[in-house]
């Protein structure tokens, strides 16, 4: 390969255009690389509209919304701050020890759908559609939608057909991550009210590494149709250790101690509308149940 | 885990400690600690758990920090003074170095963090040996350094003891509880190390006693939670008894041994004027001493809210070996009137 000609320039004519280097460089690529097109800098899933906007236009600069925030993120420090001085979790530690059982979601109203966020497959370019509302009599909330199993059209996807339920991550003050502790419980507590099909209930704890982020811990749900609730209970000891949806050989029981979020799956590839009603979702003790694990935890080739 | 890894493991946590122990030099020193440091690890990772790998890798990463500072610590030292010898450190900084990279291997605050945490993610065999026998080796090494300046010993000291105290308030895991009650009696310890050595050996000794005496019943009950505490008196009822009297002889109350360390360390600051350092230490025990009551009291005056007649466990023989937890809860409880006895042992 020849190297590209460069001019020859005597000395006093390098010293005459010292100011101006470009020339120097002819033969260089220039010193600027083309700007990338915004919509180039990141993954854009189908169904997505074109975004041109550079980020920070994209940021509402609002003094009011920041005071209320502020406001907001004060309040839930000063609550922080004088919590421990009721009992653990800011409840007294007799209240504490003496619980049985506790309710964490009753959907009683619009202001209850708020700690909860909906998805399906539309996000990735599929067919189905999920809604969330609050069921009649503000006494529930009513999660429906219709799905459907069409994988999108993107040449890579080959499965598709799910809708979800989750509840947002609880956060402290100044958005600092909180978790569910749910140590003193042993069981998930949910009245719920079906439409027949099989749901798959996923709890994601706190995890300390990024590739365990995608680990959850899930179990089957399996609704009635039919006018009457259903009250479930299902053991943590029964959920079972999944990462990206494939079920783990090397399985362990669930520590509740940092749970993250808990949500609610539909993907029974039965297309179709669906509906599911729930009342309250809670955790309670129960001390018959002692099982540590449902599941073995022995490895599977174990070295001698 | 494999009986013969398993023993070669503990073999090298025995050695690294005794390596560390015989040692005058500063390189075998920092050695013995690293094999103590290496040896534990798959102890910690034996349960391939999520939590107990990130209790492993916080632990890990902590304790390599540490090492290296002292490493470097020992190696400016010998550079400046010309020699290796571990007592003879005049120089403020290379010490002051030294007595902070011990103190975050032991978990001293303002270098506590990561000890509630690592010990929550372990099982409570490995969590005991992370109470007890890790401390010894870096303990030692405390121990002859000898600073010129004591006060950052008082500064480490009291902080832990105030820290120790305030985290474990409102606790209710045991695991973090046991953890906040070890800053706290390494403080007492480090706060008199530099007036009367031979105190804060009888200090580190008893509170090995105490611990390995709570972390045996705890094992015997299997329970991990402050809950779990109110239905021990269906599992082992004579245990509902032992278990308090521990808690309250490591909250330092009297007739219980664990007054002893505490009244002679109180003796010795009033007799070195140190009264109000030693009014602000018997005033921040008390923090300590509000959640061992508050474990007692779960324990022995509480009632589970359940019909107990459907639900007691199933009361076995205990397959664990109980004579260790019997000699040491006995020590725990009743070497208070021995302690004339035990002064005129201690080197003074």
């Amino acid at each position: 390969m020849s190297l590209p000609n460069i001019s020859r320039v005597s000395a006093s004519g390098l010293l005459r255009s010292s100011r101006d280097l470009r020339w120097l460089l002819r033969s260089v690529a220039p010193l600027a690389a083309p700007r990338r097109a915004l919509t180039q800098m990141g993954y854009r899933r189908p169904g997505q509209p074109r975004e041109d906007r550079p980020p920070w236009w994209r940021v509402k600069f609002d003094l009011a919304k920041g005071l209320k925030g502020m406001k907001r993120h004060f309040k839930l420090l000063k609550e922080e701050f004088f919590a421990p001085f009721v009992g653990p979790m800011g409840k007294p530690i007799m209240e504490h020890m003496l619980e049985q059982n506790q309710v964490l979601w009753e959907f009683r109203g619009p202001h209850s759908l708020q700690e909860w966020t909906i998805s399906c497959d539309r996000e990735i370019g599929g067919k189905s559609e999920i809604y969330l509302k609050v069921g009649r009599n503000n006494e529930s909330c009513l999660l429906y939608g219709t799905l459907c199993s069409d994988p999108p059209k993107d040449g890579e996807t080959r499965y598709s057909g799910y809708c979800t339920m989750r509840s947002k991550q609880p956060l402290a003050s100044f958005d600092r991550k909180k978790y569910h502790d749910w140590s003193s419980f042993n069981t998930l507590h949910l009245r719920v009210r079906g439409d027949g099909r099989p749901w798959m209930i996923n709890i994601v704890p706190e995890t300390y590494y990024i590739h365990q982020k995608d680990d959850m811990y899930s179990y089957f749900l399996y609704t009635r149709g039919g006018p009457y609730w259903q009250d479930v209970k299902i053991p943590f000891s029964k959920f079972f250790l999944a990462h990206r949806g494939r079920i783990q050989d090397d399985q362990h029981p669930v520590w509740l101690d940092k749970i993250n979020s808990i949500g609610f799956t539909l993907g029974d590839k039965a297309d179709g509308p669906f509906q599911l009603e729930i009342d309250f979702i809670g955790v309670c003790k129960d001390y018959a149940h002692t099982e540590d694990f449902a599941y073995e935890k022995y490895k599977r080739n174990p070295e001698v | 885990m494999a009986p013969l890894i398993y023993s070669a493991l503990i073999i090298s946590l025995g050695l690294g400690t005794t390596m560390t122990f015989a040692s005058t030099h500063w390189y075998l020193a920092w050695m013995g600690i690293e094999i103590n440091t290496l040896a534990i690890i798959p102890l910690m990772a034996q349960n391939h758990i999520p939590r107990a790998i990130e209790a492993t890798t916080k632990y890990f990463f902590v304790q390599a920090t540490a090492s290296a500072t002292l490493l470097f610590a020992g190696i400016s030292n010998a550079f400046l003074t010309g020699q290796w010898n571990i007592t003879y450190t005049p120089y403020t900084l290379t010490s002051t170095l030294i007595t902070l990279a011990l103190a975050m291997k032991i978990g001293l605050a303002p270098l506590h963090s990561w000890m509630p945490e690592v010990m929550q993610g372990l099982n409570l065999l490995t969590g005991l040996i992370l109470s007890t026998w890790q401390k010894l080796a870096p303990l030692y090494l405390i121990y002859q350094i000898q600073p010129n300046n004591p006060n950052i010993f008082i500064a480490l000291g009291l902080m832990s003891i105030i820290v120790g105290g305030w985290g474990g308030f409102n606790q209710v895991q045991l695991r973090k509880i046991l953890a906040y009650s070890s800053i706290a009696h390494l403080g007492w310890m480090i706060l008199i190390l530099s007036f009367s050595p031979p105190l804060a050996l009888l200090t580190i000794i008893i509170y090995i006693l105490m611990t390995f005496s709570l972390f045996s019943s705890f094992m015997l009950t299997r329970t991990t939670h402050i809950n779990s505490l109110s239905t021990t008196w269906a599992k082992i009822p004579i245990l509902t008894i032992s278990t308090p009297l521990i808690l309250l002889s490591l909250g330092g109350l009297p007739p219980l041994t664990g007054f002893m360390p505490k009244w002679m360390i109180l003796q010795e600051l009033t007799k070195q004027s140190l009264c109000p350092l030693a009014t602000m230490a018997a005033l921040s025990s008390l923090f300590s001493l509000y959640f061992y009551l508050r474990l007692s009291y779960a324990m022995t005056l509480t009632m589970p809210p359940n019909n107990p007649a459907g639900t007691l466990p199933w009361r076995l023989n205990p397959q664990h070996n109980t004579l260790p937890l019997a000699l040491t809860t006995t020590s725990t409880i009743c070497l208070l009137p021995m302690t004339p006895a035990i002064m005129s042992l201690m080197p003074f």
